[in-house]
Parts: C-alpha cells; structure tokens; sequence
C-alpha cells in the first residue's frame, strides 16, 4: 500500500535523479578506450569553466575541446580546441583542472579532453554539457542589471572613459555598500575615480577606512593594457550588489578600494604613458605626474594593507596570470614574505584548484623583467609596508589557448581571469588578515628602527618554485651591485630651502610640485630646522626615503645631505638637545633634555632618565628604552614615538604638527595625550601600556 | 567581406558586425573592428578623422594592432601617439587612397598612389590581395560611410622597424 505522499516522495526523488543526470554529471565513457581520459566533469565560474579529470598516466598534455551546443545538447557550431592542458600549469599535477575561457558567458557548451602522448592524441573523454554562467546580476533587478560598455558590445569595445564614469555614478547611486570619491585628476583633468566599498556602509572618512584595514586593487597603469580594468568594473557591481554570504561577510569585515583607471588619459588615447608620455609604473616613488601623485596620497589618507596592481604582458609562453611580489631589498622581509605567501601559499594552490595558471613572473623566457624599480608601484608598495603583488594577464592566447585569434574570445580569457584573482585575492585578506597585518606591524617596527644597509637598487631573490612547478623560470637575480649598497645608513637627510620648496622642473608644465608637497604626499615626517629641513629616517617608510634624498640613488629627488648620529655608545650626565641630536646605539646614563627648537632622533638606544621635550621642532623615538617619565609637549613639527619601551608614564600634549605617531610602544605607567591638533595615530599598532591610556590616546 | 581574419571579428548579428557598420561614418566604424585599437587611436590622435570622408570617398588600409607591435616598439608607438603627430599624420596618410576602392577594384588598378604620394602596387586577386610586396589584406570590403576598410597585417611606409618579438616590456 502507498499513500499518497509516499507517491509523492518518490516522484520527487527520481525527478531529482533524472534532473542530477540532465546536469554536469562525471562523463561516463562506454566502453573505455586506453588512455581515455575518465571522470571529466565541468564547473562554471564567473566567465569561465573549469573542467577537471582524472589524469591518464604517462600523458604529456591534454588537449579541451569545445563545442557549441543547443538546450538539447546537440551541436550548433564546429568543435575547436580551445586548451591544452600542461604539467607545469598547476602544483599537483594528481588533480589537473584548465579553466577554459574566452567563451561569451551564459551560453552552453559541450566539452571533451583527451590525453597526448607526445605528438599522439590519445581517445576522446565522454563529453560533457553545461550552460556556462551569465554575466553577472539579475537583468530585472535595478543595480545588478547594470553594465559595461564592454559586456553590452561582447567585448567588441572596452568601456570607455565616458561610460565608465555613467557606470561608476550608478553603481554609486543605487549602492549603500558604495561611495564613489575623486583621489585625484589625470594631467588632462580627468577624474581619477575610486570605489570605496563596504558593508553595510563604507566608513565615512578616510582615517576611518584605515581602521578596517582595507585592501585596493589599482587596475589600469597602461592605458594600453585594459583587461584588467574591465574585471574592476564588474566585480565592482557584484560588491555592490550581491547578497550572497560570502561578500556580505567579507564587506562587513574591510573595505574593499578599486581603482578602475588612474590612467585615463593613456585609456583614452591607448597608450602605455599618460598624456605627457611619462610611464606612471615607473613613478609611483617620484610622483612627478598628477596621476601618481594623486595615488600616493590616497595610500597615505586610506592606508590600505594588501593591494594588487593589474597590467598586462607581451610573452606569449607565460603562464595565464604572472605574480610578482615586491622585491626591492629595503621592504621589510615581512612584507616580502607574506606576499609570497599570498602568491604561492593562496594563488597557486586556488590556481590549481580552479584551472588558471599563475606563475612567477617572467615565467617562461621572461627576460630580464621584474626588477627593483621602487618606481614600480609593486614595490613601492611593499616600501610603503603593503602586501601586495603584481598581476600580469598573458596578452595573446599562446599555444595553451589556441582560440584567442578571435579578439573577443582573448580579451574575455585575460578580464576573466583578473576578476578570479582579484576575487582570490579579497578571499585571501578575508582568512589572512591577521598574518598581514601583523606582517606590517614587523615592517614598521623594523623601519622605524632604523638598523641595516641601504640598498638602492638591487631585488630579493625568487627561487623556483618546486616541481611540478607552476612556471619554468623564476625571474632574475637582480642582486645589488657595486654602488647600489650603503651599509652605514645615515640618521637622517637634510634638505635646503632650494631643495625642499624650489621650482622643479620635472612633470607637466603647470602641474609641478615641489619637494616638499611630494613628500608630503607620501606621509613622510620632515622637521623644519634653523637652516632647512630634515627627514630622519626613524619612520615607516624609511626604505623608500634614501632612494628618494641620497645622492647614490638611481632615480632620486634631491642629492641631500647625509646627517649621521652624533652620539653613539656610552655618555654620561644630561643630554641637552638643541639642535639636531641624533642617538644611535646609545647609552645615555642621564636625563636627555629637547629645548625650544631642539630635535631628537633615538634609535636603538637606551637612556636612564626621563625624556623632556618642550616646543621641540621634532621628536624621533624609535626602538628604544627609557626610564623614567618621557614628555613631549608643545613641538612645532613631528612626533614619532614608536617601539619605545618606557618605564614611567608617557605624556604626549599639545603638539601642533601632524598626528604624533604613539605605536607598538611598551609603557610601563600611564599614556596620556591631550591637547595635539592632530589626534595622535598608531597606525593600526596598539601599545601595550600598564597604567591607564587617556584623552587623544585612550584607544590606541 | 573576404580574408581569413573576418571569420575571427564580430559577425552575424553581434556588436560590430559588418551590416552594422554600414552606415557609419569611418572613425565610428573603426571603434568596433577589435584588432584595429591602434589604428583607431592613431586616427584620433591625429586629428585626421574628418579625412576619412572626404566628399570623393576614400580607402582606408588599416594595419592590425599585431601589424602595428610588430613595427614599432611600445616606446615608439606612444611617442607617435602623444608627441610626433605630424610624424604620425605621415604615416596615416600612406595608408589612405582617394577614391573607395573595393578589393576587386584595387586589384584590377595594379598600383594606387596613397594620400602621402606613395605608389602602392597590388597584386594577387581572389579573397586577399597583396600591397606593396609586404601587406596582405585579411579582412577586406568593410564598406562604410563614403569608405572602404581593408584590415591589412602589415605597417605600410618607410619609417623604421623598432618593434617586434623578444622585446617584453616591463610591468
């Protein structure tokens, strides 16, 4: 006897099974054929579908093939290769999977992959079918159903500058998630947009944005390498708009900064420079042009942890998506370290996971690229104590894709394969936020000490990566050479009135800044002294300042003076400061008194008496003991007190220069701040203090 | 149409396709031929958009964005783009005939003079023609607004080869 509901339920349970054999079901081959390939099944991502399989031993490659295919599952146009599938594409080589791309998302394919044994083509997997995903948003829901120029002409066209600001102004307006905010304008005045995107609101201000920690993709340098700028466009809306748990969880925990195009005028005119015909990936430190500059900055304000920065490379046998962390010997070993991690730990095992390929950059006969340029915003970031890396998108097809001929199959692989990473790289920060950020917290604290050589020019060293490696050559050596190391680093520079405030006459005639605005952009510390201005290099950017002021430097500023400690070992009884003192590895039995005008710079030093400053020009307090009580009140220019262990209380009032800087400092008594124009920051560093944290610094 | 390359461009019924363009004036139609970006900014850059119909009509040989790599490095080609635009004014007028000229009528004329005074002779027949000993066409007979484009592979002129394989660019 059956009831009704019984019928019922077995109804359901075999249209289930009928419909689980209508989808993407492992290929059944019937009857197996030798080294056919068995269990290939496909998964649709956005703009892509991986397709992954057992392996047949002993294959060389594995060719995908691709075919057009109706509801039905019969053929509506010829079958074409579309992949091939090679041993050093992915970690483990037990599980390969290709992400196959190109296609024009939401229509439905066939696919089938068969192994080679060198030139001989082995049998046919079992196809198998699947409608590929559309682009995203729902058509009928207002905001989701927004698009680029570049998905509504099929890729025919890339968005230009005039639909992209349409775009942006929409996904601004019926987005709560979004505010949209001009950094900056290009040398022709273009607005230099950029996303600010979070959960259920951005924060308001950018010092409040900081405080989330957030990450920034900048995604169009070259105005001639657009691909990946058109992936920040879409998952600009699908931040914006999807509701799914996973961008609700990871808005409500950051916020996300997209810089779509920050060389419009090189978009504009498809050129690699900008208007001037100035590289901007070869200025981000001397920020000559408006465009780099305006980023700078927004670094300084917006103070992002992890970033991307997306271009696009001319060598054909690279691999999909070339990674590059920052190299320059002067960032932190922290920072190269975790950006390692995210590129080799996170992006290579995701990698092989979803079917893309990225590789060292360089990859395969990469030439001598990926250098130490602290020019290249890859590693002025990491200068700037930034997880970050550099995202490469394979320009041409190459032999593993042997479709692309078709411009549109080409462009639609690269964009989609930036918008995987761009994606990855959100998940990444999302599980790695407290390695990151404590990968900063080493940088800063190693910077502001201080202590090592000064490289100018010179990278650290990329081993290749373990068979079956994902790339077949690691990028060049590029150790420092003669001339390009300074072992005794100076204490700090000094700059005339001429270099700091004169004329310059680099950038575009009636855009130039001066010294002074320059490095004020980068949020570096400068005191100004009787007979010029001083940048000590006791602050967290101390590996880019040298390449900026040193005369040995390859592409710097100003050749500024070298200023070197003055008292270094033992020294007893007061210390009186009243002009530039600069301690290092110091012992000072005594009390250290800063007058009116007096600047103090302290690394790696110890001083047995209380620290007294009173209308200071500077105060520089880095990596250091002291006992006793330490008061700086009343200074005209910067305060940096960070990494300082103190015994007694801690006073820091009344200041009136930029935000005195109280990070990672170990105070035994009370930290009390009141009265300083600008609230006193630590960077995202807490202090570890045992008596009570009061006033401007009662939460740091 | 005739060439192997415009089974690879838009087509049927999609953005761009060759019915699509008809009507349109040149620069207008050369935004939406995806291997011609160069060509296209060249045109723009120039100031040379109004060229492209003239009263009498004209025949526009557009070089591909490969045409374009392979003839000048990346260096090269932004200075022509931003700075040199009487250099590239030049080079865009040796690839400019008067007259719209279809395929056939190209070929059965043996040699055209190009709007920078450069004869040009053509030769072969049939789905693609050969210019100056050195271009093929690949896509030809785009007929647009008083215009006819033909996609060739290869950078017409005498200024110097500076691009090609071998030379990645830096991030």
């Amino acid at each position: 006897m059956r009831d009704r509901r019984t019928t019922a339920i077995l109804s359901a349970l075999l249209a289930a099974s009928l419909a689980a054999f209508a989808g993407p079901v492992p290929a059944q081959a019937d009857p197996t054929e030798p080294n056919q390939v068995q269990g290939l099944t496909v998964a649709q991502g956005d703009g892509y579908a991986t397709l992954a399989w057992t392996p047949v031993d002993g294959a060389t490659d594995y060719q995908i093939e691709r075919t057009p295919v109706a509801a039905d599952d019969t053929a509506t146009g010829p079958a074409v290769i579309t992949g091939v599938w090679r041993p050093n594409r992915q970690i483990n080589n037990s599980s390969p999977t290709f992400a196959d791309a190109g296609f024009n998302p939401g229509a439905r394919f066939q696919w089938r992959v068969r192994a080679r044994f060198g030139t001989t083509a082995e049998a046919y997997s079992a196809p198998v079918a699947g409608t590929t995903r559309a682009p995203w948003g729902d058509p009928a829901v207002p905001g989701e159903n927004l698009r680029t120029q570049w998905e509504t002409t099929l890729a025919a066209q890339y968005t230009s500058d005039v639909n992209e600001y349409a775009y942006t102004a929409a996904v601004d307006e019926l987005s709560d998630r979004v505010r949209v905010t001009e950094i900056g304008r290009t040398a022709l005045g273009r607005p230099i947009n950029m996303f600010v995107i979070g959960y259920p609101t951005p924060p308001a201000t950018p010092a409040a944005v900081a405080a989330t920690s957030p990450l920034m993709v900048n995604c169009n340098v070259h105005g001639n390498e657009p691909g990946d700028r058109e992936a920040c466009l879409i998952m600009a809306r699908q931040l914006a708009f999807s509701n799914d748990p996973r961008t609700l969880d990871l808005l409500s925990h950051t916020t996300v900064l997209i810089v779509p195009t920050i060389n419009g005028d090189g978009r504009a005119a498809n050129t690699r420079g900008n208007s001037t015909g100035q590289d901007l990936n070869r200025d981000y430190s001397l920020i000559r042009q408006p465009e780099t500059f305006a980023l700078v900055r927004m670094l300084r304000d917006y103070r992002p942890v992890a970033g991307y920065d997306g271009h696009e490379f001319g060598n054909s046998s690279a691999g999909d998506l070339p990674m590059l962390p920052p190299r320059h010997q002067n960032v932190a070993q922290s920072i190269f370290d975790e950006s390692q991690h995210m590129i080799e730990g996170h992006m290579y095992s995701q990698g092989a996971k979803d079917g893309w390929w990225p590789c060292p950059y360089g990859c395969n006969g990469g030439g001598n690229v990926g250098l130490s340029e602290e020019t290249i915003l890859r590693n002025t970031l990491g200068l700037k104590n930034v997880v970050n890396s550099l995202l490469e998108l394979r320009s041409s097809g190459g032999t593993t894709r042997p479709d692309e001929g078709n411009t549109a199959n080409n462009r639609r692989r690269k964009t989609f394969s930036a918008l995987w990473t761009f994606q990855q790289f959100l998940d990444y920060h999302r599980a790695n936020l407290k390695e990151i950020t404590s990968a900063r917290a080493d940088a800063i604290t190693f910077q502001v000490s201080n202590t090592g050589r000064i490289v100018f020019r010179g990278s650290r060293p990329i081993p290749a990566y373990p068979s079956p490696h994902p790339g077949e050559a690691p990028p060049p050596l590029d150790a420092p050479r003669d001339g390009q190391v300074l072992d005794q680093a100076p204490c700090a520079y000094k700059l005339t009135e001429e270099q700091y405030n004169g004329e310059r006459t680099d950038g575009p005639a009636g855009q130039r800044t001066t010294v002074a605005q320059r490095l004020a952009a980068h949020g570096h510390k400068v005191v100004k002294v009787a007979d010029g201005y001083v940048v000590p290099l006791a602050q967290p950017e101390r590996g880019l300042i040298p390449l900026l002021l040193d005369g040995q430097a390859v592409e710097k500023l100003v050749d500024a003076e070298r200023v070197y400690p003055t008292v270094t070992g033992e020294r007893s009884g007061q210390l009186v400061v009243s002009g530039v003192t600069c301690l290092r590895d110091a012992t000072v039995t005594g009390p250290v008194r800063v007058r009116a005008g007096g600047t103090l710079i302290a690394t790696g030093s110890s001083i047995t008496g209380p620290v007294d400053a009173g209308g200071a020009a500077g105060v520089f307090l880095t990596d250091t003991a002291v006992e006793g009580p330490v008061r700086v009140a009343q200074s005209s220019g910067p305060v940096v007190i960070v990494d300082a262990t103190v015994t007694g209380p801690v006073d820091v009032s009344g200041n009136r220069g930029d935000a005195p800087l109280v990070a990672a400092n170990t105070v035994t008594g009370p930290l009390s701040c009141g009265g300083n124009t600008q609230a006193p920051d630590n960077l995202g560093l807490s202090n570890s203090v045992e008596g009570p944290k009061s006033g401007q610094c009662a939460s740091l | 149409m005739s060439g192997p390359l415009c089974d690879l461009l838009p087509s049927g019924s999609d953005p761009g396709n060759p019915a699509a363009l008809a009507g349109q004036p040149a620069e207008a139609a050369l935004q939406w031929l995806p291997v011609l970006t160069t060509f296209e900014a060249a045109v723009r850059a120039s100031g040379m958009s109004a060229d492209l119909h003239d009263g009498s009509g004209v025949t526009i040989l557009a070089p591909t964005d490969d045409a374009f790599a392979a003839k000048f490095s990346e260096d090269d080609l932004d200075h022509l783009l931003v700075a040199d635009k009487d250099k590239l004014r030049g080079l865009l007028r040796e690839h400019l005939v008067a007259g719209s000229l279809s395929l056939a009528d190209l070929v059965a004329a043996g040699t055209v003079t190009t709007l920078a005074g450069t004869t040009v002779t053509v030769t072969g027949g049939g789905a693609t023609a050969r210019l100056a000993d050195q271009a093929d066409t690949v896509c030809a007979d785009y007929q647009v607004a008083g215009a006819r484009i033909h996609i060739i592979n290869h950078v017409l002129g005498s200024l110097p080869t500076t691009g090609g394989e071998g030379g990645h660019r830096a991030h």
